[in-house]
């Protein structure tokens, strides 16, 4: 329990720190800036309380809030997907895989882990364009930014799930 | 009640759920009001001492296009320079007519942006001067190019300044050559163009034209460059011109920028408060008795301790001419009597 703390602790400072210092100062064609803190998210295991999910989550936007002035918009779509990630894990979880799942490529499949992290991004990103823009008069640009953003985010997801994976498999191997 | 405890206990997450989305939409609403957020925001001091190292890293990528507009401003302060000094000379040499203020009018602090946002719909800035350096929100903030925007809120090292890419942003001006004046707002899109709006029709407007603030509003001094004139477009209601306008201030790069601390006037500003909400005025009147009654009260104590002074005075005065009369003067008896001379008069 302890080590779980403490890794999520310490993925939550490397992440809030590309976060801050590379991805937000993302802004493809003009307006697509990843949300990757919601990677946090992602990566909680299956039979992880939903309560502290949902704190992790609060947290996590939070955090994220504090960092970019956007007071607010980061928890309440961080908390979203907390909410949405435990029952979209259940759904998608092989009948006899086991009990503390942590999601990735080997324990879901490749396409189900891509569907996977673009339903969430999608609920991430929807939920947080649409309190930016706060209006739906120019909502192309919206519609725009969350479908972008969700697909860019994904992209991002799987390369970093395919570096930390591969990785871990060649540390296997030696 | 014993369903409704289990209800409550296999639901519990839900709950929870719905209490911390109530609690970031709390934050998200305060935000629009003043101080409350400071702690949620880049005007934290945690946060923006972290965001000063981050700049003070990234600000050398965009050192060479400072340079260089600092080189201009500098070219053309020293045209400037010669130019008044030309004048001031014609001037002296007439030795009675002076120019009244060749001075500026108000004060700036020079402050350097540590986080910046260009790409949202609600864009804001960060600077690392606040309380401290004596930056209060709604003070104007302006660069060597043009205007930048009005500082929002600060905490005692930081503010927050919200630039002139906000879709909230909204700065009276004026066309330069004709002296008509609108208001400057943006929208969501394009970090270098804005619109001025309620132009009249009748107004002689020209592209390339100057846009500049107008002095209405006790943020700005009147005459500070905006932007030019770029596309003239119609309202849609046909009333008015709707002016396409590429400002002078390059947000991108933006690095270095000054904030005009003492030109609102509290007084202007009460005034204008009263004359738009009568119930002010006549607190406003009562509170003017109440001056008065004080001054009075204070005019009174000055009275009786000047009297104190004066019978203070007296005594010394007899005690030193009795000294005198029995020892030798000595040069302190001088001395100490000019300061009870003054206190008294």
């Amino acid at each position: 329990m302890n080590s779980i703390f403490l890794t999520r602790l310490f993925r939550l400072f490397i992440l809030l720190l590309f976060q801050v210092l590379v991805f937000n100062n993302i802004h493809l064609l003009g307006y697509i800036t990843p949300l990757v803190i919601g990677y946090m998210v992602v990566c909680m295991h299956r039979n992880a309380s939903r309560i502290a999910v949902l704190v992790w989550g609060f947290v996590i936007g939070l955090l994220f809030d504090t960092f970019s002035n956007t007071a607010g918009m980061g928890a309440a779509s961080c908390t979203l997907i907390a909410m949405i990630q435990p029952v979209l894990l259940e759904r998608l979880a092989p009948r006899d895989s086991a009990e503390n799942l942590t999601p990735s490529f080997t324990s879901l499949g490749f396409w189900n882990y891509v569907f996977y992290v673009f339903l969430l991004m999608a609920a991430l990103h929807g939920c947080f364009y649409l309190l930016d823009a706060f209006t739906l008069t120019d909502w192309p640009l919206t519609l725009f930014s969350i479908s972008g953003g969700s697909v860019f985010t994904t992209i991002i997801i799987i390369f970093i799930e395919l570096l930390i994976r591969t990785r871990k498999e060649t540390t296997r191997h030696l | 009640m014993r369903a409704l405890i289990d209800l409550i206990i296999h639901n519990k997450h839900w709950f929870v759920f719905l209490l911390l989305e109530v609690i970031s939409l709390v934050f998200l609403f305060s935000h629009n009001g003043y101080q409350k957020s400071v702690y949620f925001t880049t005007a934290n001091d945690v946060v923006g001492s972290a965001y000063n190292v981050i700049s003070g890293i990234t600000s050398y990528l965009h050192l060479k296009e400072e340079n260089h507009d600092l080189e201009a401003a500098n070219e053309q302060l020293r045209k400037e320079v010669y130019e008044m000094h030309q004048q001031l000379e014609a001037i002296q040499k007439d030795s009675v007519k002076r120019m009244p203020a060749l001075s500026l009018k108000y004060d700036v602090v020079s402050a350097q942006v540590v986080n910046m946002t260009i790409h949202k719909a609600n864009n804001f800035i960060t600077i690392n001067k606040g309380e401290a350096d004596g930056i209060r929100p709604e003070m104007g903030v302006i660069n060597s190019r043009g205007v930048v925007g009005i500082v929002y809120m600060t905490s005692r090292h930081y503010s927050i300044v919200m630039p002139l890419l906000n879709v909230n942003s909204k700065i009276s001006c004026r066309l330069r050559n004709s002296e008509y004046f609108g208001s400057l707002v943006w929208q969501r899109g394009y970090a270098d163009i804005a619109y001025v709006t309620s132009v009249p029709r009748h107004a002689p407007v020209k592209k390339k034209e100057i846009v500049e603030t107008n002095g209405y509003s006790d943020i700005f001094p009147p005459g500070l460059p905006i932007g030019v004139v770029q596309e003239i477009g119609d309202s849609p209601d046909g009333m008015s011109y709707f002016l396409r306008v590429k400002l002078f201030a390059n947000f991108p790069t933006l690095r270095e920028v000054s904030v005009i601390t003492n030109y609102s006037s509290p007084e202007r500003r009460m005034l204008e408060e009263m004359a738009e909400d009568p119930a002010k005025q006549d607190s406003v009147l009562i509170s003017q008795d109440k001056m008065k009654e004080l001054e009075e009260q204070k005019k009174k104590a000055a009275d009786e301790k000047a009297e104190k002074e004066r019978l203070e005075f007296e005594r010394v005065k007899q005690q030193l001419e009795k000294e005198h009369s029995t020892s030798t003067p000595s040069a302190t008896i001088t001395n100490d009597n000019p300061i009870s001379t003054d206190t008294v008069r």
